[in-house]
């Protein structure tokens, strides 16, 4: 596919603007495979055409705008969403997950067994797959990686918490055998890309700064062959046409790094991607209805929470920090609840594209998402708030505002993140719905990283809050068990809220050692109805995935789950793999791809530059003339 | 001077159109109620499009556009005065005490001065703002230890002018202290230069509030201009053609800056004869 002809300079300033904005957004401190949303951290410069010239070559190419960045393509080190996605297609897991339903189905592995003790699982390795320099794909592979991860630490950075439970690992012949210290009810969720012995022996010594990116291309047994990186400009994958599932229809695909999902729409609309996520409603409504773009709205495998600082606590149940002694009242969590309208957050912040908040697990995972009664549920009642307030000895001052039981003032800190769009307009309403109720909240909107810093030190009293759960909820239920709090004050833990409940730790250790499914559903269930009623962490609502792709470059590609789900952050590469190119139309298309109307961009860039630019021309000016000003003297 | 200033005519409309501003802004909570600015009882739906109930549609709350600019002057009124205010107060202070003192005092003072002038001003006023709290408050101290280098460059010169006149020396001669000298005889004199400077900066303040807002940098709960820019292309109006949810704003922005423009030009020529001939 030759490259259109990209009038995309107007953009520059729009995007380094965008790009000043986030000077100082850090990388994610994201771990675990449950990883908090890495969208809104944008890339540091702009894609050039020139460096592409492998993607030029022959054959069906298909172009993916992004907007996070790679923090390493080492499959070892990489934590944030877009390589996670991205080894999905260069290395077969040990498993996959179906795309009609995301049941575990097999991969590397075929089939496997487990011993009556439930401690050891025998897993029979494919027969006949090759990576990509020829070599035999084994049982062997797979135990090296994973005996990797279980002796350096260093290599346990992105996926160690899959080995943790792990005794020993051995490969004999076709069988792959894991045996464990305790069951593990997770053993066919094992997201680690498996890498071949004989390139990554080489990389043992520098495992922890190995990025996986200075030879290309990168040998692998998934779908696609990573042929070319340049950070934050262009990443290019070849289809590995000896995959065992079968060939790609794309001969190449291509991610493209964008600043902002502004820049994105724009590109889509005229052509120079195939493809674009996390589209906000706006955006999303305006490529609705386009000619040869098709749009795409699904439930979304996130939940956006308001937490509660417990009071911030050490594993071994040392306080620190300073949250509000309030919000250790149950029944004044639970009046927050009540106060809050969450469908107005869904029908406003998400424009209707989402669903109102209840169990922790969102409802695409449906065996274990969890929802209250309805007479239990927290269900938007100010009355009933204030009644509970009120009957909690959190009585109302002349002005209408509540004080603590003590009559000290009650204020509290309401914190959220400025590159996450959510959180500007949600905090705005949830300080009126609070305020309706009689609770003073201050605001505060601060960069990714010292909204981090200041939870980690315990010093917050609400604080937006949201992550992605996996097919296996294990990881995202780990986060909120005591054992995951800090080792000592400030010091960081795995732990998502400082939150420490005996019923729910206990019925933790319950689900991991359970491997009957429909009696692990319901442990997991009853965890999230803990939750719940403990009203520490407060799911908002669930945000659908909005995306929009070419109709005239893709024919038709898979979703996940069936019939309504995503082709962005599968469990698995069942978008990209089944991707088909559409009928030869699509060439002649390419001049009828300029955008019909950007009235509001060039609006919106010509405020940008009287906002930012004047700025900077009065000060010339004036600086000019004052320099006349000391001639005159 | 008043009358001098009254015959011209760019800056007799900036100033009109400044008063006008200010009253509308002034008396905004008489005609726009809380609920009108309300997020989460807005009147109307978010992004909607011009019509006969909403003239300018309404922001990505559901909030009339109109209440939107008008409540938004306020906050960007107040933060380019109070901005004005510290910077024009920084930058009076050091011009005096360097000219007045001449020296090493006068040496090391520009040199600070020089300092902070060639910084850019966005990129030090971005930088302090990220590291103190989000806030109108930092906006306005961010602005005014940025913006004042300038005012002082201004300043000393004026102030060296002044010094050089035999009545100083006479002053002087009678036994003025220094404190006597710099408030009675040269404050008076430079005192109209800073009220040139001081509406020359606001509409530089006013704009780089702006800027500030719009990068997310200014407490996005607050309604003003800026963050009115920075909540629409948050939730990607930009890319959606909503142009009703830019303009106003942006062109609140423009006409408010311009028309402090026109009268702060306007007063140097009526003070600094010698300008005219250059304008």
């Amino acid at each position: 596919m030759p490259f259109r002809n990209p009038r995309r300079r107007a953009f520059a300033l729009a995007a380094a603007l965008a790009g000043a904005a986030v000077l100082s957004a850090p990388a994610a401190a994201a771990s675990g495979p449950a990883q908090a949303q890495a969208r809104g951290a944008h890339s540091q410069s702009t894609y050039s055409e020139a460096d592409t010239a492998s993607a030029s070559s022959s054959g069906k190419t298909l172009t993916v705008g992004v907007t996070s960045t790679i923090d390493s393509l080492s499959p070892f080190l990489a934590q944030r969403a877009l390589p996670t996605q991205i080894h999905r297609l260069m290395y077969d897991f040990l498993t996959n997950y179906d795309p009609t339903d995301d049941h575990p189905i097999g991969a590397l592995a075929t089939s496997w067994t487990t011993s009556a003790d439930k401690l050891t699982w025998t897993y029979t390795i494919r027969d006949g797959m090759k990576w990509s320099d020829g070599q035999p794909v084994t049982a062997a592979d797979a135990a090296w990686t994973y005996n990797l991860m279980m002796t350096n630490p260093d290599a346990a950075t992105a996926n160690g918490n899959f080995v943790a439970n792990f005794a020993k690992v051995t490969a004999t012949g076709n069988q792959l055998v894991i045996t464990l210290k305790q069951p593990q009810s997770t053993m066919l969720a094992l997201d680690v890309p498996i890498v071949p012995e004989h390139i990554w022996a080489g990389h043992v010594k520098d495992i922890g700064t190995f990025n996986n990116d200075t030879q290309f291309p990168v040998v692998g047994d998934g779908p696609f062959i990573l042929t070319g990186y340049q950070k934050d400009q262009y990443l290019t994958l070849d289809a590995n046409p000896d995959y065992w599932r079968g060939k790609p229809a794309f001969d190449h695909l291509v991610f493209k790094f964008y600043k902002d999902a502004d820049s994105e729409v724009e590109a889509l609309k005229k052509g120079e991607i195939d493809f674009v996520d996390g589209l906000t409603p706006a955006q999303y409504e305006s490529l609705k209805g386009q000619s040869d773009i098709v749009t795409n709205d699904a439930p979304g495998k996130r939940f956006y929470a308001l937490a509660v600082n417990p009071g911030a606590t050490t594993a071994t149940g040392q306080a620190f920090g300073d949250g509000s002694p309030a919000l250790q009242n149950q029944q004044f969590r639970q009046a927050l609840m009540y106060a809050i309208d969450t469908k107005t957050l869904v029908t406003k912040t998400l424009g209707g594209y989402g669903t109102t908040g209840s169990g922790y697990i969102p409802p695409v995972f449906s065996t274990y998402h969890w929802s209250p009664d309805p007479s239990t549920a927290y269900t938007y009642d100010p009355d009933k708030a204030n009644q509970m307030l009120d009957a909690a000895g959190f009585k109302k001052g002349s002005d209408g505002m509540r004080t603590m039981p003590d009559g000290k003032p009650l204020n509290l800190r309401l914190m959220g993140e400025t590159n996450r769009p959510d959180d500007t307009q949600d905090a705005t309403y949830v300080a009126e719905f609070l305020k309706a109720v009689g609770i003073a909240t201050t605001t505060s909107l601060v960069d990714q990283g010292k909204l981090g810093d200041t939870e980690v030190a315990g010093n917050f009293d609400l604080a937006f809050d949201s992550w992605t759960a996996n097919p296996d909820p294990d990881a995202v239920l780990s986060i909120q068990t005591c054992a995951t709090r800090p080792s000592a004050p400030g010091k960081t833990g795995a732990t998502d809220d400082f939150l420490c409940d005996k019923n729910f730790d206990a019925l933790y250790a319950k689900q991991i050692t359970e491997y009957d499914p429909a009696t692990r559903a319901d442990d997991v269930k009853q965890m999230e109805q803990v939750l719940y009623t403990d009203a520490y962490i407060n799911v908002l609502y669930y945000p659908d995935v909005l995306e929009a792709y070419r109709s005239d470059v893709i024919g038709s590609w898979d979703k996940q789950p069936q019939p309504k789900g995503v082709y962005w952050g599968q469990d698995g590469y069942w978008s990209f793999w089944s991707a088909k190119p559409a009928a030869a139309s699509a060439a002649s298309g390419s001049s009828s791809k300029s955008s019909s109307s950007s009235t509001g961009l060039v609006i919106g860039i010509v405020v940008v530059i009287v906002v930012v630019v004047g700025g900077g021309g009065l000060v010339l000016m004036r600086r000019r003339r004052t320099a006349s000003a000391e001639e005159r003297e | 001077m008043i009358a001098d200033f009254r015959r011209r005519r760019a800056g007799m409309v900036g100033l009109g159109f400044l008063v006008l501003t200010a009253l509308v802004a002034l008396a905004a909570p008489l005609f726009i109620s809380a609920n009108d600015l309300s997020a989460a009882f807005a009147p109307g739906t978010p992004r909607q499009a011009p019509s006969g109930h909403f003239l300018l549609g309404t922001d990505a709350y559901g909030r009339s556009m109109v209440d939107v600019t008008i409540w938004g002057a306020r906050i960007s009124l107040t933060v380019g005065a109070l901005a004005t205010l510290l910077a024009v107060g920084i930058g009076a202070l050091v011009g005096v005490v360097a000219g007045h003192f001449g020296g090493w005092t006068d040496t090391v003072l520009m040199r600070v001065t020089d300092w902070f002038l060639v910084l850019p001003v966005l990129v030090l006023a971005t930088a302090l703002a990220s590291v103190l709290t989000p806030g109108v408050g930092t906006v306005v101290v961010a602005i005014g230890v940025t913006a004042w280098p300038t005012t002082a460059r201004v300043v000393r010169a004026q102030t060296l002018s002044v010094e050089s006149r035999p009545y100083i020396e006479r002053a002087k001669a009678l036994g003025g202290g220094h404190w006597h000298v710099m408030r009675v005889h040269i404050l008076p004199n430079v005192m109209p230069l800073m009220l040139a400077q001081a509406t020359l900066t606001v509409s530089a303040a006013i704009l780089t509030e702006a800027t500030l807002a719009f990068l997310g940098l200014s407490d996005p709960t607050k309604v003003s201009w800026g963050t009115t820019l920075q909540l629409a292309r948050t939730v990607g109006a930009f890319s959606a053609g909503e142009w009703w949810i830019l303009m106003p704003p942006g062109v609140a922005i423009v006409l408010v800056a311009l028309a402090f423009t026109l009268v702060g030009r306007a007063l140097e020529q009526v003070l600094n004869p010698r300008l005219q001939e250059r304008m």
